[in-house]
């Protein structure tokens, strides 16, 4: 079997990884690149190169649905108009992943299939109650997202099957939002990632919440889906009362590690204070107050004045951030 | 396996194994060397490269995925007859290079930035300069020259 096999159809590629044991699934490589150079990966694995296959890749709505391809650019997600509009929380994310030059080639499938507990893509998905498409050697499957996590590093896939795509349902008088905390303002990974979606039942900022689910990455083994958020907001407005509920169900969701992105207690604060932000702004977009334009990056208030954050951007200004929904500090 | 690649504007046939890099087979089959080897993790971009109208980290990129690609190096940065572009002249202006290491990907990468129309503010460069790791400067005069070509270029 050759080590290196460049497959042109999804049929191909789920035949090819049925008949090589221990192949692993190439895409935009810059996760796995490393990963051979450093033996994380068996560098002799073979590999099953799947960018030649057109029906991986782009964007498609059908109705309120959404189908992102797995083998789609992070930087075409960043990007699509049709998901700056209604599911903001991906095209936030997308646009904090990494570097322009990463995000024109790592994919969505490839950031979810590396299961890396901090993967930005994966809390907005959640958020979203998204599944993945997965094609194996006994035909076609749809699992829910957040089922695809075992532990870092770890997916439920089985021996030869291949992640093609998530399929998200986007109904109107929904709004959703992606914010995270990094140590640095860029090429850094979350210290801690915050999605939120809420289906309000009306236009303004005292509809009731129809209703709604928080998401948070890099504060457990795997992205968390926070339990009792709709039983916390159904029917009722966003009250700062029920925010501040929200926060503290955030934080009570965690199991974090400490490390030199934050100590656990750090991560176990910001994930509610970023939880409550994100679920803020989704609310705002749901209700149709939201300004316009993105949340703001970086989780800029909560990392304020925490220290020699400045590199390579300019000096924090929390004034504009200060002034939106969702801000407690 | 062969490859075929556009770099710089000429077709370029090549025998390669797959796995391997488009630095490595830039740098040590094609020799050019503009582009750096640097932290080979994607994170300094010192080896960015415009590949098919895109920036990408060519320490990364694994050349099996690339026949009938278009590469431009910082060597095919300029025109042909030109030595310099009005970007890199903008770098010589500025002072924008201490030890010069990452002038060619910072080049490359603020080359492709000013192709996509990038807003003409100091945000949007740092923003989009940001896989651009430059341990010298402190990034100012960097910034200085990209902004100045982005006026330049665009004079909204």
């Amino acid at each position: 079997m050759s080590a290196y096999q460049r497959p042109a159809s999804v049929a191909e590629a789920v035949a090819i990884l049925r008949d090589t044991p221990g192949a692993i699934v190439l895409a935009g490589g810059t996760d796995l690149v490393i990963d051979r150079r450093l033996g994380r990966v068996d560098p002799d694995a073979p590999l099953v190169d799947v960018s030649a296959i057109d029906e991986l890749a782009g964007v498609r709505w059908d109705g309120d649905v959404l189908h992102v391809g797995a083998a789609t650019a992070i930087s075409d997600i960043e990007r699509d108009p049709g998901i700056i509009s209604r599911a903001p929380a991906l095209s936030e994310a997308a646009r904090v992943l990494g570097s322009v030059q990463i995000r024109n080639m790592a994919t969505l499938g490839g950031n979810l299939c590396n299961a890396s507990p901090a993967a930005d893509m994966t809390p907005p998905l959640l958020a979203h109650d998204a599944v993945v498409v997965v094609y194996g050697p006994d035909g076609v499957r749809e699992q829910a997202v957040i089922s695809l996590f075992t532990g870092p590093r770890g997916t439920s896939l089985a021996a030869g099957e291949l992640v093609v795509g998530t399929r998200l349902r986007i109904p109107a008088r929904s709004g959703s939002c992606y914010v995270r905390q990094t140590v640095r303002w860029a090429m850094d990974l979350a210290g801690v990632g915050a999605a939120a979606w809420v289906l309000a039942g009306g236009a303004g900022s005292d509809a009731p919440i129809e209703a709604a689910r928080v998401a948070l990455g890099a504060v457990a083994p795997t992205a968390v889906l926070v339990p009792g958020v709709d039983h916390l907001l159904v029917g009722h407005p966003l009250s700062a009362e029920r925010l501040a509920a929200v926060r503290e169900a955030a934080s009570a969701a965690c199991a974090p590690i400490s490390d030199v992105r934050g100590t656990a207690e750090y991560r176990r604060h910001v994930a509610g204070v970023l939880a409550a932000r994100a679920l803020s702004i989704a609310h705002a977009r749901a209700t149709g107050v939201w300004p316009g334009g993105p949340a703001p990056v970086n989780g800029r208030i909560s990392s304020a004045g925490v220290g020699q954050h400045r590199a390579h951007r300019g000096q924090r200004d929390t004034t504009d951030a200060s002034a939106r929904p969702g801000t407690l500090a | 396996m062969r490859v075929s690649l556009n770099v710089n504007g000429d077709t370029v046939q090549t025998y390669v194994e797959p796995r391997d890099t488009l630095l490595s087979v830039l740098r040590e089959q094609l020799h050019l060397t503009g582009t750096k080897w640097g932290c080979l993790t994607g994170d300094c971009g010192a080896c960015t490269v415009i590949l098919d109208g895109r920036s990408v980290v060519s320490c990364l990129q694994t050349v099996g995925q690339l026949d009938g690609a278009s590469v431009t190096t910082v060597e095919g940065i300029a025109g042909r007859g030109q030595v310099m572009n009005d970007l890199q002249e903008a770098f010589v202006a500025h002072g924008a290079a201490q030890c010069g290491f990452c002038t060619p990907g910072m080049v490359v990468a603020a080359e492709q930035l000013l192709r996509d129309g990038v807003e003409p503010s100091e945000a949007a460069i740092r923003e989009g300069l940001a896989g651009n790791l430059c341990r010298c400067t402190g990034y100012s005069k960097i910034i200085d020259a990209v902004l100045s070509v982005a006026r330049s270029r665009d004079p909204r």
